[in-house]
């Protein structure tokens, strides 16, 4: 037992953090740091960087391009670019498809598709959820038909998180109606552009166009675009699921915001309020525990030992954390937090309008927005039906 | 960064696990506990196996083994329930004495070390509550020595101990810091009398009375000791809370598989469902946690401190959810004497108000906060 990173894990780490500092554009770190909104081009500008250094896939493999690291350098990586407040990497490209493209992709495939997500250069969006189907995902209608070597695909995903930028989609269709509804499910990549393709904004509780409905009106794909076996679509989603592991819990992130909760309430008057300061120290303690979960799942992968049966946790305590620290955040506002100016928004809270809000005018929004984190990526009480079978067997 | 047990940890802790289901099953604990929770004879046991000598120094005829061994056999004595006074007598006892002068610790550790001696901190004073450094019991110099007087409170197995070590103020206020001795006084010198009781948790703790007791001295500036000693137990306790936790929600997971109501099995309800992950990561946290409290006992002071108390602080929102919740989950076989959880329950309880509650390391925690935070901070 050993708390501390090895002399190689920790000279890894400093080497990261000096080309995070070296490599992330001063204008971006800034809007990270006091939670500003970011613009596709600062997302993606940040994106390229990572790409032309080989990062953006900082998970890959070495045999696509990836630098090969271990689960605890990977960790490593997040936590540099995290603490360095660079913008989350937009996961659907990178994180998400690219090791669907990898396991289950044709070399075709690979050869096609795996470039554009290394560099940054395409911006790829999720098409998983429908209008009816959130937490019950297998029941998704979207349905694909094949003619001849294409298929037409009909339907309508929903929640595409910045869907209004994706250029290429990966979508779960339904290719079949017998059997179990996981049976019939298809994994399928499908251009924007096509023909039939429509993005339409959902503007969300605090004003923000952040996800979107995509329809399907004939659209044709062609059958070279499906991963994989037809059918087999359900596999390769749950394959995606076990991909993100500790990530989820966005611990790296936590703690930064952490601090910057303190440097609100320091300025907003309430860190030497008692009752106020006891209840970022219990925050405190929970991020704690939670970065000790996270280095034990680490520990688990780096031994090769079987995994622990506590991955499944780390999606409830982290968004739970998540919102905490928001609400946190917005109660230290206080009354300041209220008002509500969308032009101030739209410019991303900068200049003019951050002057005259100073620190508190985004939080309530981030804190509205946050209800999302434990309804999302399986909702929290999806999770603990999963937790629970794990436990009971049963 | 690793948290793997090495294969002597796990062999030790294998030793522990088999002593306690062939030595210590749930019968003979209830019958202790009913006879006012004496466990002399238990102690002695965990001395066979070579478990008092765990935490003093080789020198001295210990193991010499670190904060990882104890927290490990703690774990495990905490899955057995087992009410011996272990941590107290055989980590915080050698950790407060490592400081002593080298004969007091010749005269000391081995007899701790083979389990000869029981010796016990005294901690509490009644209205001290837990601010360690308020201490009244004063102590005098006489002749070459001391002599004691004062009144400690909830002493662990305070009738069985053979000796105490007893925080006493030798200058300064109430409420000082300094001016803080630290003490060995033998349970069978004049001037000390005990009244032993049954605790809640079904061990034993005591009142004990000192006038112009005769006490050797192991430091004359103790209070920085006294708080590593405290960490120490801290630690001991986080550990045993897991062990404890771990048991209680086996019995837990156990019952909903097999109990029936409305004709079919706890297990298959998902409000029921859903308490027992919430159980699952509450428990999984405190085990976190104790890693984390034992892993940060070798650091300097005011980091040790500061994670000692996030520790405390976990593991005594975890004990508590955890216990209330299995008991909960167990219906009305879970409130009855008869049936174990109730006393893993209770254990649970008695081990959040231990060496300070989690209001008080709450408020170290807030009081000790740094601008920046984390596992590393």
């Amino acid at each position: 037992m050993d708390l501390n990173f090895t002399p190689e894990e920790q000279a890894f780490r400093l080497q990261i953090r000096q080309w995070v500092a070296e490599s992330l554009p001063k204008d971006i770190s800034h809007k990270v740091l006091n939670a500003l909104r970011l613009s596709r081009d600062d997302m993606q500008r940040w994106a390229k960087i990572l790409g032309s250094k080989g990062w953006l896939g900082y998970h890959w493999p070495a045999q696509f391009g990836g630098p090969g690291w271990s689960a605890v350098q990977r960790h490593l990586f997040e936590e540099e670019c995290a603490l360095a407040g660079s913008p989350r990497i937009v996961p659907f490209g990178p994180v998400m498809v690219a090791p669907v493209i990898m396991a289950f992709g044709t070399p075709e495939q690979h050869k096609r598709f795996l470039p554009g997500i290394a560099s940054g250069e395409v911006w790829w969006s999720q098409g998983y959820s429908e209008p009816g189907s959130g937490s019950d995902l297998a029941s998704l209608k979207t349905r694909a038909e094949r003619q001849g070597n294409k298929y037409i695909v009909n339907g309508q995903k929903t929640w595409t998180t910045l869907g209004q930028y994706g250029e290429w989609i990966f979508c779960l269709v339904r290719t079949s109606t017998e059997g179990k509804p996981q049976t019939g499910i298809s994994f399928l990549l499908i251009d924007m552009k096509s023909k039939g393709v429509t993005v339409r904004p959902i503007v969300m509780l605090d004003g923000e166009h952040e996800v979107n409905e995509v329809f399907f009106d004939n659209v044709e794909v062609p059958a070279e675009n499906l991963i994989g076996e037809e059918n087999k679509g359900w596999t390769y989603a749950k394959f995606l699921l076990a991909h993100e592991r500790t990530g989820i819990a966005d611990v790296n992130r936590a703690k930064r915001e952490l601090e910057r909760l303190k440097r609100i309430a320091r300025a907003e008057g309430v860190l030497d309020d008692a009752r106020f300061r006891d209840q970022i120290a219990l925050l405190e303690v929970d991020i704690v525990a939670l970065e000790m979960l996270v280095l034990r799942v680490l520990s688990a992968e780096k031994s090769g030992k079987q995994t622990l049966d506590i991955a499944g946790l780390l999606k409830i305590k982290g968004s739970e954390i998540q919102q905490r620290y928001t609400e946190l955040m917005m109660l230290a506002a206080g009354p300041f937090a209220q008002p509500y100016v969308r032009e101030a928004m739209e410019a991303g809270w900068q200049g003019d309008y951050y002057a005259r809000f100073g620190i508190c005018a985004p939080l309530a929004g981030i804190y509205f927005n946050y209800r999302k984190t434990t309804i999302y990526g399986g909702s929290n009480e999806v999770q603990r039906n999963i937790v629970a079978q794990t436990v009971l067997g049963s | 960064m690793d948290f793997n047990f090495s294969d002597d940890q796990l062999s030790l802790r294998d030793m522990v696990a088999r002593w306690v289901d062939k030595g210590f099953a749930f019968e003979r604990r209830h019958r202790i506990a009913k006879a006012g929770g004496r466990t002399r004879d238990v102690y002695h046991e965990l001395a066979e196996l070579g478990l008092t000598g765990l935490a003093v120094p080789e020198a001295h005829g210990g193991m010499g083994f670190g904060p990882v061994e104890a927290m490990v056999v703690m774990e495990e004595l905490g899955r057995g329930l087992v009410n011996a006074p272990f941590a107290a007598g055989a980590l915080v006892a050698p950790a407060l004495l490592a400081a002593a002068p080298a004969a007091v610790q010749s005269a000391w550790l081995p007899r701790i070390a083979s389990g000869e001696a029981l010796t016990v901190l005294a901690l509490h004073e009644r209205a001290a509550r837990y601010r360690w450094h308020q201490v009244s019991t004063a102590a005098a110099k006489a002749g070459n020595g001391y002599t004691l007087s004062g009144h400690k409170s909830v002493v662990s197995a305070a009738d069985e101990a053979d000796a105490f070590i007893v925080p006493a103020r030798l200058s300064g206020i109430a409420d000082d810091v300094r001016g803080i001795g630290l003490f060995v006084v033998e349970a069978n010198a004049t001037g000390v009398t005990t009244q032993g009781y049954p605790t809640q948790d079904g061990a034993r703790a005591g009142e004990l009375k000192l006038t112009n007791a005769p006490a050797t001295l192991i430091t004359e500036d103790g209070h920085a000791l006294l708080e590593q000693g405290i960490d120490v137990g801290i630690a001991a306790l986080c550990a045993e809370g897991v062990g404890v936790m771990e048991q209680y929600v086996k019995l837990t997971v156990e019952y909903m598989n097999t109990r029936k109501q409305f004709g079919t099995t706890l297990a298959t309800f998902q409000a029921l469902r859903h308490r027992i992950a919430d159980v699952k990561m509450q428990l999984e946290l405190g085990r976190s946690m104790s890693y984390y409290a034992s892993l940060k006992l070798a650091q300097d002071p005011a980091q040790r401190r500061r994670a000692l108390s996030q520790a405390k602080v976990q593991l005594g929102q975890s004990m508590r959810f955890v216990g209330q919740q299995c008991t909960q989950l167990h219906g009305g076989i879970g409130v009855t004497d008869e049936y174990a959880g109730s006393h893993y329950f209770k254990r649970l309880t008695m081990l959040e108000m231990a060496f300070g509650d989690t209001m008080h390391h709450l408020g170290e925690v807030s009081s000790r906060m740094q601008d920046t935070a984390g596992v590393f901070a």
